[in-house]
């Protein structure tokens, strides 16, 4: 991971700004972590039909396909999500099923590698009233909100408290080498909660950042949705 | 700021008795021995206790050192330019009416304090505040006249000025020995960042202990505290933690974050040592000052009482520490030396009763130092049981507890493995029939404090303390590899 460019970044962020927005579309918001060297998914936007089947086989199936717009923060919720994609027959439908669940509203389609991992793990920036931008890590998925097993820093982070946030949430055996699944790659995850806090200490304009889930591919994290709200 | 030779109390008056600000820290002052020579000042002139009150700052007939306002909020600002015009270098107003009242007056008031600090360079503390307390000096809180005059390693910084009596007031009796102590109030000037650099720098300082509710500058404080504690402990008792959630946030990062999350957060990245209550505060101070400078991870534990056993390994590991348990031969070896049956030297090593003589209790010490997994010795005392001794010989429980021979027993044991004691001494006897107990307890604690052995009430609060300095020493040497 080499990526550092707050220019580019900034150049997304602008253009949001310029729209009269606060809240990223999830494909803004990876394109933001991929200028900071942030492992996201691949992916392609599509907003017509007939792009589909292209896009999906540059991805490779099997895919996961999601409804892309800067007004849905909680996709699930909205069953704007079609996961296991594995034909350009259910490419296709699932195109129409999720433009149709928009309400017309503005937006594309998402059309995403899927990560294969059953752990998934959350990474986020908030900004502390009194110590500006503070990182989390934790329990991504569905138990980021029923068990709260976070950890914050503060940024900037050195390595030392990456890797201390995440030897302090109570479930941190996950990160191990557990019931053949391989240990998590700690370097990768430390240099991306370091690099979460860059986001924060550069770009005064980001309010919140949910990177949830990340999910293990093996040792490999990988950003598989993102959110990113602007002040 | 600390040793004034010369100090104008601004804010006396000839009529008002030992009521007021003023007035009551010029006799607290004087109570405490303060050596420096005082200036009242009041407009309507006269004297107070024996000395002349001057009618106006610009009469005192020397340069000033320091000067203590205690006048009405809006005579403030001309008290403080009067005293530096007279060559005070610093102030502390204990006058409120300002910031804390939310008032446009107030607040205004706030920032011309500011405003005459950053003009004129006088430093000041305060306002809203209870101000300075140095041991070695004699400078003390108005309700603090009978303080002790002992310095020692721990400074103390906080924003309440209750908080900081309390602590001054609970660290006389539980053998805290304070280098200074200092209530900021509402910190116009002077605050908690660069008191926190102040103490760092300050050799009369080895443990700081602080009190805060909020900060004025989250990044100044953050770099301040992280710096300061790399090279003494920064023990931080944070007030008025809140809840999450509480502006509309989308993301559940934001969701999840708030004071209450955060404030733990930083203070563990900054290698503060942080605590819950000012009793805490109090015992790892205690710890921090009486303990060398190093990690205890092995420690035994001697002493009686039921659930002996099963709260100090619980207290131990909570902590981060371990009893191991002695050798089958040193273990026997030790049971030799106890009453039987009942005795068991297994770590905890239970003593079987409370009237083992304290040269057995020594011999005990020096043996189980020996192992060179334990680094930490603790004894739970339970002295209270010798009052149903006195009461078999008719006579008073302070005559018949040995705490002086247990104390130098203990402090020999230290001497000469080089391994520290920790003493613990429970008393539930504290009902108004009990007041004998309680002297006699107090008179062991004063005992074993003189002979530099940290005394805990309980097991479990004993082991924290303990633990709170093994972990911080365990983060310091980990830094430095």
């Amino acid at each position: 991971m080499t990526g550092n460019d707050k220019d580019s970044a900034m150049r997304i962020i602008d253009t949001v700004r310029g729209e009269g927005r606060n809240t990223l579309s999830e494909y803004e918001a990876k394109r933001v972590l991929e200028s900071y060297g942030i492992p996201v998914t691949r992916e392609m936007l599509v907003g017509e039909k007939s792009g589909v089947v292209e896009a999906a086989a540059k991805i490779g199936y099997p895919l996961v396909m999601k409804g892309c717009s800067p007004e849905i923060a909680h996709k699930t919720e909205r069953g704007l999500i079609r996961v296991d994609i594995r034909n350009e027959a259910e490419a296709v439908r699932a195109f129409e099923e999720i433009v149709k669940g928009m309400d017309g509203g503005k937006g594309a389609v998402l059309v995403q590698e899927m990560i294969r991992g059953r752990r998934e793990l959350v990474m986020g920036l908030t900004r502390d009233d009194q110590f500006g931008p503070c990182v989390m890590f934790g329990l991504g998925g569905i138990f980021t909100e029923i068990l709260r097993d976070i950890s914050f820093r503060r940024a900037p982070l050195e390595k030392k408290d990456a890797l201390e946030m995440m030897a302090e949430i109570k479930g941190h055996g996950i990160l191990d080498a557990v019931r053949g699944m391989e240990a998590a790659d700690k370097d990768i995850l430390a240099d991306m909660l370091i690099r979460v806090g860059r986001i924060g200490v550069e770009i005064d304009s980001v309010q919140e950042i949910d990177l949830n889930p990340v999910i293990l591919t093996g040792s490999r994290p990988v950003v598989v949705d993102a959110l990113i709200i602007l002040k | 700021m600390f040793y004034p030779k010369t100090l104008a109390i601004v804010g006396v008056s000839a009529d008002g008795g030992s009521v007021g600000f003023g007035n009551g820290i010029l006799l607290a002052c004087r109570a405490m021995g303060y050596e420096g020579r005082i200036y009242p000042v009041n407009p309507k002139g006269g004297t107070f206790a024996g000395l002349t009150i001057y009618k106006r700052v610009e009469d005192i007939p020397v340069e000033l050192d320091f000067a203590v306002i205690a006048v009405a909020a809006k005579a403030v600002p001309a008290a403080l330019r009067a005293c530096r015009a007279k060559g005070a270098a610093g102030a502390e107003v204990i006058s409120s009416g300002f910031g804390e009242l939310g008032t446009a007056d107030g607040i205004a008031l706030e920032r011309e304090i500011r405003g005459i600090t950053v003009e004129t360079g006088i430093r000041v503390i305060g306002p809203n505040c209870f101000g300075i307390y140095c041991p070695k000096s004699g400078l003390t809180f108005m309700p603090g006249p009978d303080l002790s005059r002992e310095s020692g390693p721990v400074a103390f910084l906080s924003q309440s000025g209750g908080m900081s009596i309390d602590f001054a007031n609970t660290g006389k009796w539980m053998g805290l020995r304070f280098s200074k102590v200092i209530s900021f109030g509402n910190g116009a000037d002077l605050r908690e960042a660069e008191l926190l650099r102040y103490f760092g720098d300050d050799p009369e300082t080895r443990v700081i202990a602080m009190y805060i509710e909020g900060i004025e500058d989250g990044d100044d404080f953050f770099r301040t505290i992280r710096d300061v504690a790399a090279e003494k402990p920064v023990i931080v008792y944070k007030g008025g933690l809140s809840a999450a959630g509480q502006r509309a946030v989308v993301s559940h990062t934001a969701s999840m974050g708030g004071s209450r999350v955060i404030w733990p957060a930083v203070l563990r990245q900054v290698r503060a040592v942080q605590v819950e209550s000012m009793m805490e505060m109090a015992e790892a101070s205690l710890a921090f000052s009486l303990l060398p400078e190093k990690t205890f991870r092995g420690i035994s534990v001697l002493g009686g009482g039921g659930a002996l056993g099963v709260a100090a390994c619980d207290a131990a590991e909570a902590n981060g520490m371990v009893l191991p348990p002695l050798p089958t031969e040193r273990k026997a070896l030790i049971e030799g030396l106890l009453p039987r049956p009942g005795s068991s030297a297994a770590n905890p090593i239970d003593v079987a009763n409370p009237f083992v003589p304290p040269k057995v209790l020594r011999e005990v010490l020096l043996r189980a130092a020996e192992d060179d997994r334990i680094e930490l010795q603790v004894m739970i005392s339970l002295l209270y049981h010798y009052k149903s001794i006195g009461q078999a010989m008719g006579k008073p429980v302070g005559e018949v507890t040995p705490y002086e021979e247990l104390a130098d027993a203990v402090y020999d044991a230290v001497e000469q493995t080089g391994k520290p004691v920790v003493l613990v001494l429970p008393n539930p006897r504290r009902g108004l029939d009990d007041f004998d107990v309680v002297e006699m307890q107090e008179r062991a604690r004063k005992a074993f404090l003189e002979r530099g052995i940290p005394v805990f009430d309980e097991i479990g609060d004993a082991l924290r303390a303990i633990g709170h300095v093994h972990k911080y020493y365990g983060e310091k040497n980990d830094r430095k590899r």
